[in-house]
């Protein structure tokens, strides 16, 4: 089982995210299971988003201690606690202007900082970094399929699906480069 | 051959609302404001596309969406609705009414926690405060299974005649996105015949319900409420097995998952079972005697079957994501109720455990499970809680 996490605050996308990942491992086949907790649907409250992908039917219903990889859409969010219990070489992909360098004091993870809000302007999005956020893991993952992930940002972006889908793309590249796999 | 079921990826919420539309209610009395879940919002996209051909009404709150699906189901149509946690507590009095009325409306209602203090978390005392009102009640484990259950629970009200609720929790299944087999619309046909009561209201036939009754006539509706429900267990159960050999997909009312020779039971419901299910098999795995009961059906509360499954089982445990202050969890309490005075009766222990929706992970379950393998049972609920590892 892969187990993924995912935290943001309220108007950041962490749930949209969390939809499109999940529809893109649902059309690889696998058995996905996603869900987010939320103390009040109001922009700026501290959202998770869980995700679990399996080959047999998830029957867990309880929030991922030990996720394989974390997304982070707001380094303030990033601290001791969020990470309690987290094992060492962990993916841990920040979204954040600062360079990886600048959380290593969290401790020994497989840490990956992007500046998501740069590339997503760059790309015309504004501050919107799903997209950015989705295809670096892809990248750092090896999954889902980068093809797949792009058709699903495709189908389920409200607007500026070309923006999103280039977004997606350098945030894939450059996790690709990290990985030195590119 | 017409493709029988479609797999789609849906969260619990919209599982609940194709069940719904493939049972093809007639009218669906809905409150759409907080605390309304996105059941509702599903529904009406439904009807929006062409695929559900229902009336939906918008009245100005729950205790009114009520009374207008008690209206609406007497005059012999199948009526759907929805709700949660404070929008439950303002239909209980109409609650009442509905099952007096012997209107087999089906509701889906989502657990979350009762205010104050103000929260939107799993816990199902909202709808276990529910109990007393004359309601058959299901607890869901998954997606699937609430799609599932709504259709189940058509078949079974409709038969005896008693409104029925079906139950699943917030976020972890309320809100979880997974896999659901969407059937066909020939198939759930073929399983949930056209609602045709034999006695109804119209105004041209001059039939009304809700006269002023003598002690006598009162006493003998409530004993024949008492009897439906009575008859309930086997009907449902009758459901789930047809669904089953139907679908593939069934559920039982009160489901043994490894319990073979258990010298520890687990007795929980709804997303809990899932959990522990995971549990239980890391703990087979590691040589200990554990398996889980899982209660779905908790009115009528299954009392012969538990008393089947429990007797002779050495130790019980019983898991409560909800508080009935006074008294504990409210599970554990029905569950000694249960079995009092049982020749062979367990030892049952009692867990406060995942109220106010705190988490409950395989480990703190295992953990528990050690704890009543050593402990003596203490008569009220232990509260389980972050310092455990909730």
């Amino acid at each position: 089982m892969l187990q993924i996490r995912m935290h943001g605050r309220g108007g950041q996308g962490a749930q949209m995210a969390a939809q499109i990942l999940a529809t893109a491992f649902f059309r690889e086949g696998k058995y996905v299971q996603a869900f987010a907790t939320y103390g009040g649907a109001r922009r700026g409250t501290a959202v998770s988003s869980f995700i679990r992908i399996d080959d047999r039917p998830i029957r867990l219903r309880c929030d991922i201690e030990n996720p394989d990889a974390v997304l982070c859409f707001d380094a303030s969010l990033l601290d001791g606690k969020l990470l309690q219990g987290i094992e060492e070489d962990t993916t841990l992909l920040v979204n954040s202007t600062m360079p990886k360098e600048a959380f290593t004091e969290l401790g020994n993870y497989n840490i990956f900082s992007i500046d998501g809000i740069a590339i997503a302007r760059r790309n015309g999005l504004g501050r919107i970094v799903n997209s950015v956020l989705l295809g670096a893991l892809a990248g750092l993952l090896d999954a889902p399929d980068f093809e797949n992930l792009q058709s699903v940002v495709k189908d389920l972006s409200p607007v500026k699906i070309s923006e999103n889908l280039s977004s997606c793309r350098d945030g894939y590249e450059l996790a690709r480069k990290f990985k030195g796999v590119a | 051959m017409i493709k029988e079921s479609n797999a789609m990826l849906l969260t619990g919420n919209h599982a609940v609302s194709y069940g719904a539309m493939l049972a093809k209610p007639k009218v669906i009395p809905i409150y759409p404001i907080t605390p309304q879940t996105p059941i509702a919002e599903k529904l009406t996209e439904l009807q929006l596309s062409g695929e559900l051909e229902a009336e939906t009404m918008t009245p100005e709150s729950e205790h009114s969406a009520m009374a207008a699906c008690i209206t609406a189901s007497l005059t012999g149509v199948r009526v759907f609705t929805a709700t949660a946690s404070q929008g439950l507590f303002l239909m209980h009095e109409m609650l009442h009414y509905a099952s007096g009325a012997r209107a087999p409306i089906v509701m889906a209602n989502v657990n979350r926690t009762i205010g104050s203090p103000w929260g939107f978390w799993p816990d199902t005392t909202d709808s276990l405060a529910q109990r007393d009102t004359g309601w058959i009640q299901y607890y869901s484990e998954s997606a699937q299974e609430s799609l599932d259950t709504v259709l189940q629970a058509y078949r079974t009200a409709e038969q005896v005649m008693l409104p029925a609720m079906v139950i699943h929790e917030a976020f972890y299944v309320s809100h979880s996105l997974e896999v659901v087999e969407v059937p066909s619309h020939s198939m759930v046909d073929s399983y949930l015949p056209p609602f045709d009561p034999e006695i109804y209201l119209d105004p041209s036939i001059n039939r009304c319900w809700g006269n002023v009754v003598n002690q006598e006539m009162f006493w003998r509706h409530r004993k024949a409420l008492g009897e439906a429900m009575d008859q309930t267990f086997a009907v449902a159960a009758k459901a789930d097995a047809e669904w089953k050999e139907l679908t593939g997909r069934g559920y039982e009312l009160v489901e043994a998952y490894r319990c073979e020779g258990a010298e520890i039971l687990i007795v929980t419901m709804g997303s809990m079972c899932g959990t522990t299910r995971e549990a239980v098999d890391l703990m087979r795995e590691q040589g200990l005697a554990v398996g889980l009961v899982k209660v779905r059906l908790f009115r009528p509360f299954p009392v012969q079957q538990l008393q089947n499954l429990l007797k002779g089982v050495p130790r019980v445990m019983v898991m409560d994501r909800n508080f009935s202050p006074g008294l504990g969890g409210v599970l554990h309490q029905e569950v000694k109720a249960a079995l009092y005075g049982m020749d062979k009766a367990p030892a049952i222990h009692g867990y406060l455990v995942g109220v106010g929706g705190l988490n409950v992970s395989p480990d703190l379950i295992a953990k528990l499970v050690r704890r009543t393998g050593q402990a003596q049972p203490e008569i009220n609920s232990i509260w389980v809680g972050e310092e455990d590892g909730a």
